[in-house]
């Protein structure tokens, strides 16, 4: 596949101490609940919007003050070939994610307690806002995870509360 | 006194401005602006990087300037909470509220410009601190 990249990005590069370790394990839990794909080793990038940059903008913040370096960077790929790629990697992570919580879905047995389905399901709901607020290149995954989410909700609502 | 913060306001520096004209500053004048180089010498500025007002240590701006203004209410912690979830989601606080605030003023941030964005968001944020103080003041649990 030939051509420009399509999509504006933003590009933290950062370098971290090894130690102490929780600084780093904050930073890349940040970066991973962003959904922001690793280029390389202390090289992540997103699309760029106004959130994405504030956000990138923090963990920057974060990484200075544990003591290391930030860089910030907007741009493009040089081409569409290594710009899918990265979307490719975005978009299969995402996928895997829906994949899970559509299986996990679909293990809440129908005979359930009412109660304890509805927490099931509120549990699963709040999983599906996580993955949705970091999937920037839906796959077709996505679909059917709010399709399976609204299909338990309508099986669970059917039944009537149980009375406490 | 003169404020400054970032241009394009969303959540967190919404609630700071009604922080600030509410609590601390009633004549407070915002301005808006795109780099913090352009931050005039007599204005404070806050939600920017790099400021003293500003995210601190996972913390959200408005968390922030409760602290350093020492503004102890817990009808404005509990904005707090729902403030940092709306900025942050990061799943601190239990702040159901914070999915709803989010998209109500991602929503005018896109249809106002900021100084309207601020006056819009004022009364939201008044009606919510009214809703989290009167259950306080009469003694029950909202």
């Amino acid at each position: 596949m030939a051509g420009a990249a399509k999509t504006e990005w933003v590009l933290l590069a950062y370098r971290l101490p090894r130690e102490p370790s929780t600084p780093r394990i904050s930073v890349w839990r940040k970066l991973r609940r962003l959904g922001a794909v690793q280029v390389l080793g202390g090289l992540v990038a997103l699309p760029r919007d106004a959130r994405t940059l504030e956000q990138l903008g923090w963990i920057a913040d974060e990484v200075i003050a544990a003591g290391g370096d930030p860089y910030l960077f907007e741009g493009r790929p040089g081409s569409l070939t290594q710009e899918n790629e990265l979307v490719e990697r975005m978009r299969s992570e995402v996928a895997t994610a829906y994949r899970k919580l559509v299986a996990e879905a679909e293990t809440l047995p129908s005979d359930t307690d009412p109660e304890e389905a509805r927490r099931g399901l509120a549990r699963l709901r709040r999983e599906l806002a996580r993955i949705r607020r970091r999937d920037f290149f839906p796959p077709p995954e996505r679909e059917r995870a709010i399709a399976v989410l609204a299909d338990l909700a309508a099986a669970i609502t059917e039944t009537p509360r149980a009375s406490s | 006194m003169r404020w400054v913060t970032r241009e394009g306001c969303h959540v967190d520096r919404a609630a700071c401005a009604w922080l600030i004209r509410r609590f601390i500053d009633p004549e407070a004048v915002f301005s808006f602006v795109a780099d913090p180089t352009e931050v005039p010498a007599d204005a404070t500025p806050f939600d920017m990087r790099g400021v003293e007002l500003s995210h601190v240590g996972g913390r959200c701006t408005f968390e922030v300037m409760l602290d350093r203004f020492g503004l102890v209410d817990p009808a404005l912690a509990a904005i707090a909470e729902i403030v940092h979830e709306a900025d942050l989601y990061d799943e601190r606080f239990d702040a159901p509220e914070a999915a709803g605030l989010d998209v109500l003023i991602r929503g005018l941030s896109m249809v106002r410009p900021d100084p309207d964005l601020l006056e819009i968001t004022a009364v939201i944020f008044d009606g919510l601190y009214e809703y989290r103080r009167r259950p306080l003041l009469e003694g029950r649990q909202p």
